[in-house]
């Protein structure tokens, strides 16, 4: 199998088929990425950041001189495009809740242990919308799209252990901001 | 697996439970659409630089042809001092290609 450096070297001569192939290795993760950091309410928005990432990298291909792996720098570009992506449609109503799509995959308890349920995953929600673009991703990757710690690593580029420290942070900061809404984490 | 301080196991459980949700995914022609977006693209673009080219040489032609007629020369050395240039930036890759060519087979 060619490694990635030999694709890119062969579509920044032209290969639309190695282009097509890096289009193939990468589609799926760069979506992944890009999901984590929408959040559940975005992810026909996901698909678009994922189209605009690799025209963006078609475009840009021949400027890339491989300092950096590929992977690096198609996260990075991911990562950048969706934060600005969400900054554009922070203030536009979501397509649904994350709550909402939360109740549709779970069994339905009594009534008020269900509003009970329903108003903690409301605050849970929110609170998770108001910590760091990077510690939201973590949480998305590691417990909506279940990806190990290593993968959280790779897709936000930094080392395991800062990616579990952000796991760590992010769990203390939510586990807070509960407290103060009044919400039982047990 | 994370290590976990005893109070984090609490909301560690809560959003396993409350992150629960199927997992989106693209769908399955997104390389291939992809793909046909950026052939179409690169061919627009190609279409438009070589009108873009065109437009710029025949402009070019057209003004250097009024000069030198306005500065007194006869139809014969205008041609020749465009057609001469033109001649000499086509041959030059014809001329590269052929000489590589000849070193690549005199290599072997």
């Amino acid at each position: 199998m060619e490694s990635d450096s030999q694709l890119v070297a062969r579509a920044q001569g032209g290969d639309q088929q190695a282009f097509a192939e890096l289009v193939r290795r990468y589609s799926a993760l760069v979506f992944r990425l890009a999901v984590s950091i929408l959040g559940r309410e975005f992810v026909p928005e996901a698909e678009d950041v994922a189209q605009e990432v690799f025209l963006k990298v078609h475009h840009a291909i021949e400027s890339f001189r491989g300092e950096a792996e590929f992977s690096s720098w198609i996260y990075r570009i991911t990562f950048n495009q969706a934060v600005n992506l969400k900054a554009r449609v922070r203030f536009r109503s979501p397509h649904a809740d994350e709550t909402v799509l939360y109740r549709a995959v779970t069994p339905e308890p009594g009534p008020d242990r269900q509003a009970e349920t329903a108003q903690r995953d409301q605050a849970l929600a929110e609170c998770i919308r108001t910590l760091p673009d990077v510690y939201q991703s973590a949480l998305r990757l590691y417990y909506w799209l279940g990806a190990g710690v290593g993968e959280v690593a790779v897709l936000l580029g930094v080392p395991e252990n800062t990616a579990k420290s952000y796991l760590h942070r992010a769990r203390q900061l939510l586990h807070g901001m509960l407290k103060e809404k009044g919400c039982s984490c047990d | 697996m994370t290590e976990m301080e005893p109070r984090e196991a609490g909301i560690d459980s809560l959003l396993q439970r409350s992150m629960a949700a199927p997992v989106p995914s693209l769908p399955p022609d997104f390389d291939q659409r992809l793909m046909r977006e950026l052939r179409q693209g690169s061919q627009a673009l190609d279409r438009y630089r070589r009108i873009l080219l065109t437009g710029y040489g025949l402009t070019s032609v057209v003004a250097s042809a009024v000069v030198m007629r306005g500065q007194g020369l006869d139809w014969g050395a205008i041609a020749v001092m465009i057609l001469g240039p033109l001649a000499l930036v086509a041959a030059v890759p014809w001329g590269r290609r052929t000489i590589h060519t000849t070193m690549r087979h005199s290599a072997k």
